[in-house]
């Protein structure tokens, strides 16, 4: 187990180091420069040479990107190419938003999909298994803007109950605050989240509704509560980890449409923004935070996994 | 075999209403306007009205009429589903073959690169893609193909480390087989299965992405009609018509159902119980959060 850890820990380094190279690859390899970006449409080519001379970015490539990775160890992110601030600066800002969001959408992703996966992996031919089953499909397919979009049009347009666009409300200053602004967004995710959540629960519910020890329980006299409380679900959840895990690890790295549609100021709206103005540094910098979040999350999840599922062993 | 897979594929009966939906999906799209009516850029005074006889389905902003206008994104967004899959097969596909079937370094190499690309999620892969390439059909399926190649790759290889070692392979191999012939004629035919689920899956997942990016205002330009395009202007309209972010919504909605619905009777029909596993678990969602 531990060398486990150890091995998936050594594997971390390389991974983001292999992530940057590819994101830089892809950056440079594009036509048009920042430098075109930052100077504006009609810049003369001596302009354009001056901002690339002031940027670095006349420098060949492996060269401005060994410098960045240089800088990078020692702490320094890079500033933005577009507004001067520090990179580290603007990302530690949003980070709080973004985590707020992704922990309050999971938190609601549970409390929707447990009970429907129950529903589903229990009574599958039931007319509320059944019904589940049209809401898990149509909440798989309907893309999270769209939710988005909809929630808006009931609970900010014709019911006026919620604010359209969201604040970033810290929740250790106002509980209420925090959650009026967030919620919208966090169900948006949550009720396209929990469709995949749900599935999970309700396909390894169902399978370890045959296994013996089901069996043995019922045959002791426990009541079909008991043996759904202690024995079934405790066994059926832990598949669930692995995708509730994934899910809030990919949350955490920005839900970038999500944040967009509800003027979100988290890590994904940041990340669009940089994307759309070309502001290379930012770009880097953001996407090996959201990397970086995502392989921890992972690791996080298989090393839990195999802590509450003894026998699991990895070689 | 094919006609028996057919038949179990044609016994369920929503695959087929599945099936039928997107058919008449895209010959509507084929004719620009002539059951509506309305052409889909064709403006007019009737701005922003509900539904109503003359515009089955409200208009836009510009009095555009809007069932014209979805009828008409039908194409892109099944060119693009289409596209994305097959481009994203056509480079995934080999390399995981590649991968599987020499092992070692090559596949070392490979499953990095894969591991590395599945750690972003998809609309961010696409999101760079386009930042690079700039806005376009073409580009937005590069962007989607780039993002779901490695699933492709990952099930091509698992595929093919299965049946590396089996005898039939190592029978072709004995008979004078070259790598690539065995490949081609004798590996990739026996692991099609899951590809072909994965196409439609990634299909599904492309319409929603593609539309994503439309509505972030990076898809496909102006003033091609397009679903996301579409719900990003019905964005700015809300409180005058509500209508128009709910239709558009609801038809890409029930394409992708209906390709969700082919994707898994075709699972069914082809026996294929394998289990995704960690592959599908890291998409959590579909990937345009």
């Amino acid at each position: 187990m531990r060398a486990y850890v150890i091995r998936r820990l050594g594997q971390f380094i390389p991974v983001l180091l292999l992530a940057t190279i590819i994101v830089w690859a892809m950056l440079f390899a594009l036509p048009g420069s920042p430098a075109q970006v930052l100077a504006g449409e009609d810049a003369t080519p001596e302009q354009i040479a001056a901002i690339e001379a002031r940027y670095g970015l006349d420098q060949p490539v492996w060269l401005q990107y060994l410098t960045w990775l240089g800088h990078l160890f020692q702490g320094d992110w890079g500033t933005s190419l577009v507004n001067g601030h520090a990179v580290a600066q603007l990302i530690g800002d949003r980070l709080p938003a973004t985590a707020q969001l992704a922990v309050l959408a999971m938190a609601l992703t549970l409390v929707i999909a447990v009970p429907l996966g129950i529903a589903v992996g229990l009574h599958p031919r039931s007319w509320y298994g059944r019904l589940t089953n049209g809401f898990l499909a149509t909440g798989l397919a309907a893309p999270t803007f769209w939710i988005g979009l909809l929630l808006i049009l009931l609970l900010s347009v014709k019911l006026n109950w919620l604010p359209a666009a969201s604040r970033f409300v810290p929740f250790w200053e106002s509980p209420v605050g925090a959650l009026r602004h967030t919620i919208l967004p966090a169900l948006a995710i949550a009720l396209h989240a929990s469709t995949v959540t749900a599935r999970f629960v309700a396909s390894s519910l169902s399978e370890v509704m045959h296994r013996d020890f089901i069996r043995t329980a019922r045959a002791k006299g426990a009541s079909e509560g008991t043996v759904l409380r202690r024995h079934a679900l405790r066994n059926a959840l832990v598949p669930t980890i692995t995708v509730v895990g994934l899910q809030l690890g990919s949350l955490l790295g920005g839900a970038v449409v999500t944040e967009v549609v509800f003027a979100y100021p988290g890590l994904g709206r940041l990340l669009f923004t940089a994307i759309d103005g070309r502001d290379f540094s930012l770009i880097q910098g953001s996407v090996l935070v959201v990397i970086a979040i995502f392989i921890v999350l992972n690791l996080l999840v298989d090393v839990l996994y195999a802590f509450l599922d003894p026998r699991i062993r990895f070689d | 075999m094919r006609t028996e897979l057919l038949r179990r594929f044609l016994t369920d009966r929503w695959s087929v209403v599945a099936l039928a939906f997107l058919l008449a999906m895209l010959l509507s799209s084929l004719l620009n306007g002539s059951l509506t009516g309305f052409e889909a850029t064709a403006t007019s005074s009737d701005t922003l009205i509900g539904p109503s006889p003359v515009h089955w389905l409200g208009s836009d902003e510009l009095g555009r009429d809007s069932a014209s206008r979805l009828m008409f994104g039908a194409r892109s967004s099944l060119l693009v589903a289409a596209g994305s899959a097959l481009a994203a097969a056509l480079v995934g596909v080999p390399l995981g073959v590649l991968a599987g079937y020499f092992g070692r370094a090559v596949d070392a190499i490979a499953m990095r690169i894969i591991d590395v690309i599945l750690a972003v999620p998809t609309v961010l892969v696409a999101l760079v893609f386009i930042a690079a390439l700039g806005p376009s059909t073409t580009n937005m399926i590069i962007a989607i193909a780039s993002a779901s190649a490695p699933q492709f790759a990952r099930l091509a290889r698992a595929g093919t480390l299965e049946i590396r070692e089996r005898d039939f392979v190592l029978a072709e191999r004995a008979m004078g087989a070259g790598h690539l012939t065995i490949m081609v004629r004798v590996v990739l035919p026996n692991i099609l299965a899951p590809l072909i689920v994965q196409f439609v899956v990634t299909a599904a997942g492309a319409i929603v992405v593609a539309a994503g990016l439309s509505f972030l205002g990076l898809g496909i330009p102006p003033p091609e009609p397009t679903w996301g395009g579409m719900l990003q202007q019905a964005k700015a309209y809300m409180y005058q018509s509500p209508w128009y972010g709910i239709f558009p919504g609801v038809v890409l909605t029930l394409t992708v159902i209906a390709l969700d619905r082919i994707g898994a009777s075709l699972r069914r029909a082809m026996g294929s119980t394998q289990d995704l596993g960690r592959a599908s678990a890291s998409a959590p969602g579909r990937g345009a959060t």
